[in-house]
């Protein structure tokens, strides 16, 4: 068993490389899925009925599609229409769209919940558009939403596993890559695993300094 | 697409469904346990509890199936594809499930408990009669959104040769060189199970509420 | 004889929460048939008294006796386990501050939960019990009907009859008023009145002075955590032997006259 974490060991490079990639696509794909949700969100709140309407149908239809599936679909399914991703374009692609539609919908419940009168209070005061925005009525939302916005990274971080099927090198693919070549199951993924693990604790983390802020001024 | 791949698609379902509906059944209970372990401060298993649970809910169930299939045939424990699929899917479940069980019993009110010592009702009783009956109601929105999580991971079963929807698809897939049609047979049988049951979710929220709203 | 005539005997009780001292070698009997108020400014630590009674808080030093037998420690001289206790708790009736009804049974099923199920009595014998004690607290038409339903008032008489339909040998009764709405005070104090007058053993901790003294056979003073004096409420109220039972019924006497529960 020693032994094995010895081959593990030898191999870092790959683990560790796997580990980056899957921090960089998962890090990406949610900043890019939150600014796609920031977009979506006015859509989903929207009075007018075709927008309204359009961004609920994508958003309960992604809530309702495997992520698995979705990846396949846009690797294999979009060159049929003359799209040809390779699967690092595809695993992006894949998560962001995705993921915006949760985003949107995390954005809509933390807007919804939040009181009116600073934002009122803000317009008094001279405040409007993007400024009203970016001072008045983002931070407090951050904040707030901060938690449900971390837990939905760790859902990133998991779901961009699922694309070791489209042999996208991330830390499962390198954890299977290093089992199939020295029959070492056990050591390579639990390392895997607990490379996961401490990504996600530092997520955690994350969201706990913002909770944080978030209580003290309250 | 022909007669019969649609039908291949339509058995891989009948496996996708079974599976799910095993991981629930079986995960659901084993979730209430670790979440009462934890609840009653059981030295020492409650702390591992802990540490499990937050590391199942790190874990990519793809990895943990991967891990489970690979790793359990090295110490000597044979495991075909189905039962590795039904043991990653139960641990993977049983420690969410645990988190939305346990915050049921954390905001269990107090004076409840104490009354039900105080008439004299031993720990089985308190929690058999007057915990549970109210927790199942509390927790229910959240389980059911962990049921339709579980049945939108089990495409990962397909990672180590599972049948089910979408290996069926993608095998239809490669051998007719038209992956998009298949594909799409998939998803018309995924999401109304997972529509279903998300409406189901919203359904219990609205009826609890209004009936809060009532008291 | 005496000796069987004490229901309740606590000696040297204390009870600390980590720094603070909120019970200090608190000594005192309970006979049978006694109603005994316990009084004392907030914090005084009354409450707690009570809960280390029946060992929902569990007391630092000190024995008390239900009945001639120690409640919290076995003859071993170890500690009680969750059933030894269970067994014990069967026959000391609690009621509640905010009341703690079950919701999800209704108010007769509130009532027959424990007999059933805890003493196994038969079913048929309890809900006939259940019946004449909701009858008794003027709440019969309601014994269908879930805890939300009904008022603070009514909820606390149901919280009442609950105890009684465990046949404890003692009442214990925290603060049964303070979560009530003065007009629904009355109805909750009119039913433990009757109680007291039936030969009913009491321990009643409450901010109602009218309560105190109309119905207690003795009055337990307490501030910060010890027994200050003690007495037949006559004595307490129109003559306090202590200077702190002093203070404290020169500010409630201003309030009970205009009818307003104390801090």
């Amino acid at each position: 068993m020693i032994h094995d974490f010895g081959i593990v060991w030898s191999e870092r490079d790959l683990l560790l490389s796997g580990l980056g990639n899957t921090t960089i696509l998962s890090a990406l794909s949610a900043a890019a899925a939150l600014l796609l949700g920031f977009a979506l969100t006015p859509a989903l709140m929207s009075k007018q009925r075709l927008p309204a309407s359009i961004a609920r149908g994508f958003v309960d239809g992604m809530r309702c599609v495997p992520f698995l599936l979705f990846a396949y679909i846009v690797y294999y399914g979009l060159p049929s229409f003359g799209i040809r991703l390779d699967n690092w374009t595809s695993g992006l692609v894949a998560l962001t769209i995705y993921n915006a539609a949760y985003m949107a919908e995390i954005l809509r419940g933390a807007w919804a919940a939040q009181p009116r009168e600073p934002i009122e209070a803000g317009v008094a005061f001279g405040f409007s558009n993007i400024g009203l925005f970016r001072h008045i009525v983002l931070p407090p939302l951050l904040l707030a939403a901060g938690p449900v916005i971390g837990n939905q990274m760790i859902q990133i971080v998991k779901d961009s596993a699922f694309l070791t099927i489209i042999a996208l090198p991330e830390l499962t693919h390198a954890a299977s890559s290093i089992q199939s070549r020295h029959y070492v199951p056990f050591a390579a993924f639990i390392t895997a695993v607990f490379l996961y693990w401490g990504l996600c604790l530092v997520i955690e983390a994350g969201v706990g300094s913002i909770e944080r802020l978030a209580a003290a001024r309250r | 697409m022909s007669g019969s791949d649609v039908l291949a698609i339509l058995q891989g379902a009948v496996v996708t469904v079974t599976l799910s509906l095993a991981g629930i059944l079986i995960g659901l209970p084993i979730g209430l346990a670790l979440a009462v372990l934890r609840w009653a401060d059981v030295p020492v298993i409650a702390r591992a509890v802990a540490v499990y649970v937050s590391m199942l809910r790190a874990t990519p169930l793809v990895t943990l199936l991967l891990l489970l299939f690979f790793a359990l045939p090295n110490i000597g424990i044979e495991i075909d594809p189905i039962s590795a699929a039904i043991l990653a899917l139960v641990m993977n479940t049983a420690a969410f499930n645990c988190e939305v069980w346990r915050a049921g019993l954390m905001n269990f009110p107090k004076d409840q408990y104490e009354a039900a010592q105080s008439v004299g009702m031993n720990a089985g009783l308190r929690f058999r009669r007057i915990v549970l009956p109210q927790i199942v109601r509390g927790c229910l929105p959240g389980l059911v959104n962990e049921m339709s999580l579980l049945i939108k991971v089990t495409p990962v079963l397909a990672v180590v040769g599972v049948v089910d929807i979408t290996r069926a698809a993608v095998r239809i897939g490669a051998e007719t060189y038209d992956p998009l049609p298949p594909f799409l047979v998939a998803v018309a049988l995924y999401a109304p199970i997972v529509f279903a049951l998300v409406s189901l979710q919203r359904w219990i929220e609205r009826r609890q509420s209004k009936a809060e709203a009532a008291a | 004889m005496g000796e069987n005539r004490k229901v309740l005997d606590v000696a040297g009780v204390s009870k600390r929460f980590g720094d603070l001292e909120v019970l200090s070698d608190i000594s005192f009997q309970v006979e049978k048939g006694e109603t005994i108020c316990v009084l004392g400014p907030s914090g005084s630590g009354k409450s707690t008294l009570l809960r280390c009674i029946n060992w929902l808080e569990r007391p630092d030093a000190g024995q008390i006796y239900l009945n001639g037998v120690q409640i919290g420690v076995s003859g071993g001289g170890l500690v009680m386990n969750d059933r030894e206790l269970s067994q014990i708790r069967t026959h000391i009736g609690m009621v509640f501050q905010h009341f703690a009804l079950w919701p999800h049974l209704t108010v007769l099923q509130n009532l027959m939960e424990a007999p059933v199920h805890v003493q196994k009595r038969p079913k048929a014998e309890v809900r006939d019990e259940a019946l004449a004690l909701l009858a008794k607290v003027g709440l019969g038409d309601k014994r269908d009907a879930f805890p939300a339903k009904l008022s603070g008032g009514q909820k606390q008489r149901v919280g009442i009859a609950r105890a009684l339909a465990m046949r404890p040998d003692l009442l214990l009764f925290d603060e049964p008023t303070s979560a009530l709405d003065p007009e629904l005070v009355g109805e909750v104090l009119v039913v433990m009145r009757d109680l007291a007058r039936e030969g009913m053993t009491m321990l009643v901790v409450t901010h109602e002075m009218g309560f105190a003294r109309e119905a207690a056979t003795r009055v337990l003073f307490l501030d910060r955590g010890r027994v200050v004096e003690t007495g037949p409420p006559e004595r307490f109220f129109s003559n306090p032997e202590t200077e702190r039972a002093r203070q404290f019924l020169a500010r409630y006497a201003g309030d009970t006259a205009n009818g307003r529960r104390g801090a």
